[in-house]
């Protein structure tokens, strides 16, 4: 997803001469052909985040519509606070461009871990969340940034992702839900990478004969919950599976929601559980070790589906 | 008789504005009105003689990054009238129009929001990188103060931006050397503060920041391929004799008659 973000960009760069693209001394390779074809549109402002967070705003104070790329903690974290004044509450269309969602970066360790990066993204009423699933949604995540006349936050795994949309889907609105497989009876919400999981969970469940609706929420703020009430309507039970710490995700945002007394759905939170992660392994095994794997999907489906029978 | 205007008698108008910090301070009582005195002479210099202001909308751009002297910008702004004088009578008080720290756009001539120390200064850098590129001749000023040059962001913006040939870009440091809770050099190890800017590959220059014509000087330096930083040597509490390098001024409210006694100072 992170290359065909990239390149939706930098085919634009021939078109628009406002495009800066800025990275904090992260991204090597990504941007060859940005370097080659345009080279006056980038510019490495070195491993110096907050000076990278605060010259982007004064760029795109200058006129310029700036793209921010670095691993998401040196582009939240790091920076948070020129990322909620100089940007967000000066209202300017900058567009933080973030790798590493979740533990994509395993077995990194927690330094490159982008856990609770929605959660800290949601404190900023001005920015625009986008968490694309895949290639598809990427690229329209791009074409959204490109027009925007706001912060925008988008949050990538790497490269590598297979694509999720159904044959004939038709264009992709990612403002609201996305619906991947039609389904009844049990909804599956997710956002981000964690897509391939959910995939694989939903064909060992096709094997059994059970078909939940799949979902993706692309942007997770504003979230459009019309959409979402209207498509969870005749649902009874919804599962959130996201690559997030469960308590400030998507998750919580649903829970906020059903609170609130919206929905009449079971609702069940699937994310890294708060806490600290030390474990050690590869993506794959941190998804199995927090419970996030395909199967643990799968199994939690069917879970919800005996609690409805029994209901 | 000449038909050319009169020069602006610059000291009045530096008494004009010092007097507005005091009533707005008073009225208000809002801490900072020594950092606000301090920085009254650089903002007369940039905004009665460097800036260049006409046409406005390709004007040179002066973002105060120490904005907890913003009551000296108010001021400078309505003196030199780019402001509505009115406009001052909103300055930190309930449904007002003049917040304590600055906010972009909150009136005419505030270029950035700022309040946390070192962001404007990294703002300014990404402007003036930005005009550069456009091949537009408007410079960027911003002022710090000395507590603010510790921010981690300010050595970063002092590392990159040489590399750029910022020199459309001018920092100030309001070097009044007084900072919330004592001398920077007390504090940190704060000199030499003008060696290690040129160390860093800046043009530095060191001056008396309340003197107009050595101010103008160095504001009007030719361009030499590096950004420049003016160490502006200041008073806090500047004009006001029992404010003056005192360090209660940072924070003491200006009651009654302490208002009384500044502006018979200031007359």
């Amino acid at each position: 997803m992170r290359n065909s973000f990239v390149d939706t960009i930098v085919a634009e760069c021939g078109h628009r001469q406002d495009l800066m693209i800025v990275s904090g001394d992260a991204g090597l390779g990504v941007f060859d052909t940005l370097q080659r074809d345009f080279p006056d549109r980038f510019l490495n402002l070195g491993v110096a985040e907050q000076n990278m967070a605060g010259f982007a705003a004064g760029l795109a104070m200058a006129g310029y519509k700036v793209f921010v790329y670095n691993i998401i903690p040196f582009l939240l974290y790091r920076c948070y606070e020129q990322v909620r004044n100089s940007i967000c509450h000066q209202h300017l269309p900058v567009v933080l461009v973030g790798t590493g969602s979740g533990v994509t970066y395993a077995p990194a360790g927690i330094s490159h871990y982008a856990v609770e990066d929605v959660g800290l993204a949601r404190t900023l009423p001005q920015l625009i969340v986008i968490s694309p699933a895949d290639p598809e949604e990427a690229r329209a995540a791009a074409c959204y940034a490109l027009t925007a006349e706001a912060p925008v936050y988008v949050r990538l795994a790497k490269s590598g992702e297979r694509p999720i949309g159904r044959e004939g889907e038709g264009a992709l609105d990612i403002t609201g839900p996305r619906v991947i497989r039609p389904g009844a009876d049990i909804a599956v919400l997710f956002h981000g990478a964690i897509a391939d999981e959910v995939i694989a969970a939903s064909d060992a469940l096709a094997a059994l004969g059970v078909q939940p609706l799949l979902v993706s929420i692309p942007m997770l703020q504003p979230l459009d919950k019309e959409r979402l009430y209207a498509l969870l309507a005749d649902m009874r039970a919804v599962l959130c599976v996201e690559e997030h710490f469960a308590g400030t995700g998507l998750g919580s945002l649903l829970a906020g929601l059903r609170l609130a007394g919206q929905g009449a759905w079971v609702l069940r939170i699937m994310g890294i559980p708060d806490g600290s992660i030390t474990k050690i392994g590869d993506c794959n095994r941190l998804r199995q070790h927090f419970g996030i794997s395909a199967v643990d999907i799968r199994r939690a489906v069917l879970e919800l589906r005996t609690g409805l029978d029994h209901g | 008789m000449s038909d050319c205007p009169a020069p602006p008698d610059l000291p009045a108008i530096a008494r004009t504005i010092r007097r507005d910090i005091i009533e707005l301070a008073h009225r208000s009582k809002s801490p900072h009105v020594g950092s606000a005195l301090s920085c009254v002479d650089i903002l007369i210099a940039l905004y009665f003689d460097r800036l260049r202001l006409d046409p406005w909308p390709e004007r040179d751009i002066f973002i105060m990054s120490k904005a907890h002297a913003a009551m000296a910008l108010y001021s400078t702004l309505a003196a030199r009238g780019i402001m509505s004088r009115e406009l001052l009578a909103g300055y930190y008080v309930d449904d007002g129009t003049l917040p304590a720290h600055l906010e972009r756009f909150s009136a005419p001539g505030i270029e950035a929001s700022t309040g946390s120390l070192g962001h404007g200064f990294s703002m300014g850098l990404g402007m003036a990188y930005g005009f550069k590129k456009k091949a537009v001749a408007r410079q960027v000023f911003t002022l710090i103060g000395d507590g603010e040059s510790q921010e981690g962001s300010v050595w970063e913006g002092a590392l990159f931006a040489p590399r750029l040939g910022l020199d459309n870009f001018t920092a100030i440091m309001d070097r009044n050397d007084l900072q919330g809770y004592g001398r920077p050099n007390e504090i940190c190890a704060f000199e030499s503060v003008r060696e290690k800017w040129q160390a860093f590959g800046w043009q530095v220059f060191e001056i008396d920041g309340h003197d107009l014509a050595l101010l103008s000087r160095a504001l009007r330096q030719p361009a030499v391929g590096k950004p420049r930083m003016i160490i502006a040597r200041t008073i806090k509490g500047k004009g006001v004799s029992f404010m003056e390098d005192a360090l209660i001024w940072h924070y003491y409210v200006v009651t009654a008659a302490h208002k009384e006694k500044a502006l018979r100072v200031l007359q």
